[in-house]
């Protein structure tokens, strides 16, 4: 058994006090033969969680279990069909936001609600903004925020930003300060932490645990089993809508969580490195966008996967943009495969066959009215034309192998994407970047919100393509994916390659990525720094 | 896992803080707005004079109204079609006072908040799209208006009158009306239900999740509408001294125009009064220019839209090639 | 099977709104009796097809995110400089392409305005279709020409082939290539990308640009044609020609189920909606009702009519049952 899993990276506070004040309703969050059905789908069959305030209580399960729905009945933004929910004794009424709120609930959303056109400071004080009859005292609110953001140890967030803005981890860390401001009863995590660097998950995490020290019941859901093992007190596993599992972390181990949560076993979660051929697919001499990013060496080979480490946002989204075609290079030799390669366009990067994952799959991923089977091919329909027309039957024929391929569950090719689990949206973005065989794979956190079982299979099979010879650019928020599933990682800050780590020299661990990253944090002299 | 020491919290440099970006749309709306003036004072130099200005304020004043309330809709990512139609039954309303005192002018507006409560009810909890509602109930309110007067006519109260032509304390009325307007519009920006707007129309589900009462944000939008196009028709029937029930279909696409012309996005959220009014006062300026050509109609015709088209496409232009991305 | 579902919830606005012109129909009948006479219905097609012309451009365009306002001036201008150069004595034929072509070049200056350099389509699209009045209103200074329509438009629009009239059966081949086209082409899925979410389509290596430029362009020219036939069948060409066809355009789509901030509809969808305004029109003036009272009751039938035959929102309203049908739609 060799799952690692990463980003648990000894979350600050230790464990709380998990013989709590005595038990009994008074003290919990009870739910009961809680069911929900979205049409003919039976998405929540009579769960049954109980979580005691001051706790952490981890919830567990593959995607599509369940998890985000009930934590949505949870606050008041879907009503159940059945069952109930009580806090601290009292029954929840169903279906209202604004009556869970008063109850004490907040919830990180899993795809998040801050307002795109509001502030930061804005979204932050949402429904609790000061005002002087109606009208938001606008210096008292940026004042407030800006001590919030301080109290919480998140001043990097500026109150008066646009939401608009930020990038996905600022806006996740947006999410968790709002939830925490309003000091909840009940604190839901729901996958808080999927677009995180590791320091930034501690910190959700460590705000997670003072919580729960506050007297606090919080629901953390996640993906990654390293933080269950850190901070949670009890958990709970979700199958197919019902409880299969309860009780502490410390009884099970890896292979028994992950083995209840997808009902069958997960041999490893990184494939075996093949050694990458010789032949260079991507060569970047000196590449520049803007001020923001170079100048930049780097070099991908055949069947190489090379990693973007470094802390986040030291350039490693513009790299990939640039390689896309979303962002052109303003200096600098790009070629791939020998050839000149100024993409002005993402068409002109595709039909080169490079693909790209983005970021935020809700906002450059997905049409998300539109079926998984619309949006899988979207970027290979030119393969589709024959005599003039999409040749409907290879184009179902192709989706349903490649939703099959990362994951998918059955029988869901016409539905809208919007109906779907957070991470099967993911998949579905990963789908259309492998539709057909790419030289090249742009992969920014392409596992975000996916299970265990599926992360496992979309690496396996990422590292399929690696060895037939595609080139694949790999960012991921997770140390651990970066030091385990690369052959090598180029440490990037401020915009530049600050180094080189080799998994075939030894040289490549988690350690060793965060060490030469946090180097060039703290001696900001800007000059070149020799690879160690 | 490591045992390396992690910092505990910020472990990325706080990236250099963004410049304030620059209200680029404000930027442009004003630039549009003051070629035109400048054009406007070239060919009529008598304009530059405060009275003047308020003659010319006077003509513009229901299409700033009319725009305003266009905004409040789009802004929650709505349409109204009807704003014409209010328009017109507030004028014969007005109108119909033959004489009486001012309580017509308030009839008139409750009247018209009426109007916007019931296109608001159809969309907000009754769920039909804005566009079909409004189109709808803009023949409906062109009906009712026709009932009520089936020709131009009618005798407004003299206080209508005077709040569209008269001045106080020296400044022409026109001018305090845009002034109230704006001074009523920056108040709502920064109000609490100002901030749910944004939220409702820059996305509704999302403001929702956030305990945000959508129908009621979108009820009270539309509400507002009906009011502000009410306005715009007491005004009008101020300025034209009588009641006219056909008056409202013009000013629905320019609504819109201004609107979008100011920077309000159609797809709500962002946006505002404040460019709506410049815009729409723009607009007026172009008729005043056009006007002021004494040409053929075609020549005239020609004129406005080109100017308009020059304009937009210059701002377009150099949005480009600034670099900021036009979408 | 599940496709079919897809289908079905996709067009089920469209239902809606052929059943709300089935009612309409049904209505007519009872209420006159030469409601249903093979002359009427033969008509009521040729209205249709008019409003539909109107709508074809309209569709692309709003499917792509945006908005037509020069269709009621182009078809004005399909309609007058047929008429102008065929008086000039142009091969009639000849003409008729002509005035397509600068339809759709006219076309694509909108779309080169809203894409190239970012105007909001409707400022564009008005400010574009002002220069055509300007223009008509010149021409029809400078050459007091009759406006007599040439013989081939007015061929066309009143031709019959058997039973059925020509015009309708131009509507049908080309409702049916348009549909084709949105539903089974690269094109076709690449407008309702770029009308749904402009980001992720580029991301996907759709050129926005161009398909937007290509449904404006599409819309000059249909309009252009539907200002030839349209002044066919009336027999005159003059600058009002189109008015009526503004609103029609654009309502046409709504009621057969597209959202007018793109991305939802088809083709099809404003066929049921141009018949179903088509039926509205001409029913309601069968009840002698005066003026204030028609527009009265235009606007309560359509308010009615489309709220009792759309079983469900479109997923885009605000209320809660469009919520509901949202949730209840999967499976
Ligand atoms: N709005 C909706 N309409 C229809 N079906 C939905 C909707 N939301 C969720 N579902 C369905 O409910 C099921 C459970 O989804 P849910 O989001 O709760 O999963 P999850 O456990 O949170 O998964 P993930 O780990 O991927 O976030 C899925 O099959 C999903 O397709
Ligand atoms: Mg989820």
């Amino acid at each position: 058994m060799t799952i690692i899993d990463g980003a648990g990276t000894g979350a600050g506070a230790g464990r709380g006090p998990a013989a709590g004040p005595a038990a009994g309703p008074a003290r919990e969050l009870v739910v009961t033969g809680l069911e929900k059905a979205y049409g003919r789908n039976q998405v929540l069959r009579g769960v049954d969680l109980t979580a005691r305030f001051g706790t952490v209580h981890a919830l567990l399960g593959e995607n599509g279990a369940g998890k985000s729905t009930l934590i949505k009945i949870l606050g008041g933004v879907t009503r159940q069909d059945a069952g109930t929910v009580s806090l601290g004794g009292r029954k929840l009424p169903p279906g209202g936001v604004t009556a869970a709120q008063r109850a004490g609930v907040r919830v990180v959303f899993q795809e998040l609600s801050s307002i795109a056109n509001l502030s930061v400071a804005e979204n932050l004080l949402y429904r609790a903004e000061p005002h002087r009859a109606g009208v938001v005292a606008g210096r008292r609110l940026q004042r407030r925020a800006a001590e919030l953001l301080a109290r919480f140890g998140m001043d990097r967030l500026d109150p008066g930003r646009r939401v608009a803005d930020l990038d996905l981890a600022e806006r996740q860390l947006l999410e968790v300060v709002k939830a925490l401001a309003a000091e909840p009863r009940v604190l839901v995590l729901d996958e808080a932490t999927s677009a995180l660097s590791s320091a930034d998950s501690s910190w959700v995490l460590d705000q997670g645990r003072q919580a729960a020290a506050r007297g606090c019941a919080v629901l953390l859901i996640t993906h990654r089993l390293g933080e269950v093992r850190d901070v949670a007190d009890r958990l709970t596993v979700l199958r197919s809508g019902t409880t299969v599992l309860v009780g502490r972390p410390d009884e099970f181990d890896d292979d028994t969580m992950i083995t209840e949560m997808l009902g069958r076993r997960v041999e490893r979660l990184f494939p075996p490195r093949t050694p990458p051929g010789e032949d260079v697919v991507v060569a970047v001499r000196g590449g520049r966008v803007g001020e923001r990013l170079g100048p930049l060496d780097l070099e991908v080979r055949a069947g190489e996967i090379a990693g973007l480490g470094g802390l986040q946002g030291q350039g490693q989204r513009e790299v990939l943009r640039a390689l896309a075609g979303a962002t052109r290079w303003t200096g600098g030799e790009v070629t791939v495969r020998g050839r000149e390669h100024h993409p002005a366009t993402p068409a002109e990067a595709i039909r080169a066959g490079i693909t790209y994952v983005p970021e935020d799959r809700q906002r450059e991923g997905l049409l998300l009215t539109r079926s998984v089977l619309v949006n899988s091919s979207l970027s290979s329909l030119f393969s589709l034309v024959r005599r003039g027309l999409l040749d409907r039957r290879r184009e179902a024929q192709r989706s349903r192998a490649v939703a099959g391929d990362t994951g998918l569950p059955e029988g869901r090719l016409h539905a809208p994407v919007s109906m779907l689990s957070g991470g099967n949206q993911q998949k579905v973005v990963l789908a259309r970047a492998l539709y057909r065989e790419p030289t090249v794979l742009l992969l920014h956190d392409c596992t975000r919100g996916v299970d265990v079982g599926t992360k496992a299979d979309i690496f396996a099979l990422v590292a399929g393509l690696a060895a037939k010879g595609t080139g694949v650019v790999f960012y991921s928020s997770d140390l651990s994916e970066l030091a385990h599933f690369c052959d090598r990682v180029y440490v990037m800050a401020e915009g530049r390659v600050r180094g080189r780590l080799d998994a075939a020299g030894g040289e490549l661990s988690e350690e060793s990525i965060l060490r030469l990253a946090l180097t060039h944090r703290a001696d900001d002299t800007g000059e070149e720094a020799p690879a160690p | 896992m490591t045992d390396l020491q992690l910092p505990a919290a910020p472990a990325a440099r706080p990236r250099a803080r963004r410049r304030r970006p620059v209200p680029w749309d404000l930027v442009a709306a004003l630039a549009i707005f003051l070629v035109l003036a400048v054009v406007d004072l070239v060919l009529q130099p008598a304009l530059a004079d405060l009275g003047q200005i308020g003659l010319l304020l006077q003509t513009g004043l229901p299409l700033v109204l009319v725009a305003a309330a266009q905004t409040m809709v789009v802004l929650v990512r709505g349409l109204d079609l009807s704003v014409g139609g209010i328009l017109a039954v507030a004028t014969v309303v007005t109108a119909s006072a033959q004489g009486g005192g001012p309580g017509w002018i308030a009839l008139a507006l409750a009247v018209g908040i009426g109007l916007g409560l019931l296109n608001g009810l159809l969309v907000g909890p009754v769920g039909m799209q804005p566009f079909i509602v409004t189109l709808a109930t803009w023949t409906i309110f062109d009906g009712i208006a026709l009932k009520i007067m089936s020709t131009d006519g009618g005798t407004p109260p003299p206080a209508a009158v005077a709040l569209a032509t008269g001045e106080t304390a020296g400044i022409p009325n026109s001018v305090l009306v845009v002034v109230g307007l704006l001074v009523a519009w920056l108040l709502l920006r920064r109000s609490r239900f100002g901030h749910r707007m944004v939220a409702v129309g820059t996305d509704a589900e999302r403001a929702r999740l956030n305990g945000t009462p959508v129908r009621a944000v979108v009820v009270a939008a539309f509400v507002l509408s009906g009011l502000l196009a009410a306005f715009a028709g007491v005004l009008s029937s101020g300025l034209t001294a009588s009641g006219s029930p056909t008056i409202g279909d013009r000013y629905i696409l320019t609504s819109v125009a201004a609107v979008v012309i100011g920077g309000t996005s159609l797809l709500g959220g962002r946006g505002g009064i404040g460019l709506t009014v410049l815009a729409a006062l723009s607009l007026t300026l172009i008729n005043d220019i056009v006007a002021a050509m004494n040409a053929d109609v075609w020549v005239t015709t020609a004129a406005s839209s080109g100017l308009l088209l020059v304009l937009v496409l210059t701002r377009g232009l150099v949005a480009r090639l600034s670099g900021r991305r036009v979408t | 099977m599940t496709g079919v579902l897809a289908a079905l919830r996709g067009s089920r606005t469209t239902l809606g709104a052929a059943l709300f012109a089935l009612v309409l129909f049904v209505v007519g009948t009872v209420h006159t009796a030469g409601f249903a006479s093979g002359d009427n219905i033969r008509q009521l097609l040729v209205f249709a097809s008019f409003v539909g012309f109107a709508a074809l451009g309209q569709t692309l365009v709003v499917l792509g995110g945006g908005l037509d306002l020069s269709v009621p001036w182009l078809i004005s201008f399909g309609g007058i400089q047929l008429a102008v150069l065929c008086a000039g004595g142009m091969n009639q034929v000849l003409a008729v392409v002509v005035c397509v072509v600068v339809g759709l070049l006219v076309g694509l200056v909108n779309g080169i305005g809203v894409t190239v350099f970012g105007v909001a389509p409707i400022v564009m699209t008005l400010g574009v279709g002002g220069l055509v009045q300007a223009y008509l209103l010149a021409v029809g200074l400078l050459k007091a020409t009759g406006n007599d329509v040439p013989t081939i438009a007015s061929g066309v629009a009143n031709g019959a082939l058997g039973p059925i009239p020509v015009v309708a059966v131009v509507w049908l081949v080309v409702a049916l290539v348009v549909a084709v086209v949105l539903a089974r082409t690269r094109f076709g899925r690449s407008v309702y990308a770029t009308g749904e979410n402009d980001v992720v389509a580029v991301l996907s290596g759709i050129d926005t640009g161009r398909v937007r430029m290509i449904t404006y362009a599409v819309s000059g020219a249909a309009s252009a044609f539907a200002g030839v036939i349209i002044s066919g069948y009336i027999g005159k060409a003059y600058l009002e020609i189109g008015q009526p066809f503004l609103f029609a355009s654009i309502a046409a789509l709504v009621i057969g189920g597209a959202s007018i901030l793109g991305g939802r509809g088809t083709y099809f969808g404003t066929v049921v909606g141009a018949i179903a305004l088509t039926l509205l029109n001409s029913l309601l003036p069968l009840f002698n009702l005066d003026p204030a009272s028609l527009s009265i009751a235009y606007g309560l039938v359509i308010l009615v009519g489309v709220r009792v035959t759309t079983t469900r929102g479109t997923g885009r309203g605000w209320g809660r049952r469009a919520r509901r049908a949202e949730e209840s739609e999967a499976g």
